[in-house]
């Protein structure tokens, strides 16, 4: 039950999106930049990076839905959304992304955890000073994104309905088309 | 700052003319305007969004919100 009069049949950040549309659309902007957009990461890779993060938070709506975009990008690997969910450090995932996610993770206790030798590790895996940005922002964005969703409550059942067929589409089409999206009760 | 390659490149934005005007006067200014120079195809959306929350139509006044924002920023340790 959300903490708040929210629209019903919407799920998660959806339900908020719908609820205030002027800054739904600069956050699904900056979330369509950071996971979408072309990138030195893959799209596949950020979308692992949110997830662990919102994981880390216990944020169902957005570890179900962002880790069902990852398995879209990754060809349907789910296995390896859950390992590294689970222990990063022990997935099949490339050492850099192992350093990004150690940084993310560093941001997700608090952004002063990150330390000299967290850059170092990322630095020495071939880490750019853009990926090494885009990670600790992805990072801090998807925190502000997981206690948006968590502290109004926002109402997602454990099995979400139709967030595989959503995710597939924001896999293809990014973010930018949500606000509208969920503002049209057809498209919902 | 950890990141030289984000210090070093402010890419043409409003916070990139900022810092030029700052270091050409030789004025001390805030680093986290690198950051929001550096990546402005995604920080301006950042911007959007503190416009819409922070000013945008809503009961709460301005400056209520902005002491909601330096509350938590203090909870959060981070004094700028």
């Amino acid at each position: 039950m959300p903490h708040i009069s929210l629209t019903e049949g919407l799920f998660g950040i959806r339900s908020l999106f719908a609820y205030r549309q002027d800054t739904a659309k600069p956050l699904c902007d900056l979330a369509d930049v950071l996971l979408h957009a072309p990138g030195s990461l893959s799209a596949g890779e950020r979308e692992l990076i949110a997830t662990y993060v919102s994981s880390q938070n216990d944020c169902h709506y957005c570890q179900t839905t962002h880790g069902a975009i990852a398995a879209c990008h990754l060809g349907g690997n789910d296995s390896l959304v859950f390992d590294v969910k689970r222990d990063f450090e022990h997935a099949a995932v490339s050492d850099k992304l192992k350093a990004l996610l150690n940084i993310a993770g560093k941001v997700q206790r608090g952004g002063k955890n990150v330390k000299p030798e967290d850059i170092e590790r990322a630095r020495r895996e071939g880490a750019t000073d853009l990926e090494i940005h885009d990670a600790v922002l992805i990072a801090a964005a998807f925190c502000m994104y997981n206690r948006y969703v968590d502290g109004l409550a926002t109402w997602a059942p454990p099995e979400i309905p139709g967030y595989r067929e959503r995710a597939a589409y924001v896999a293809e089409h990014g973010y930018r088309g949500i606000p509208q999206a969920v503002s049209a009760p057809a498209g919902r | 700052m950890f990141l030289p390659g984000v210090e070093a490149n402010p890419q043409p934005s409003p916070p990139g003319d900022l810092i030029r005007i700052a270091q050409a006067s030789e004025t001390e200014y805030p680093k986290i305007w690198h950051m929001f120079a550096y990546r402005p195809g995604a920080t301006a959306h950042l911007g959007e969004f503190t416009q819409g929350i922070m000013r945008g139509e809503c009961p709460l006044s301005a400056g209520i919100r902005e002491l909601i924002a330096a509350f938590t920023s203090y909870r959060n340790d981070c004094p700028f």
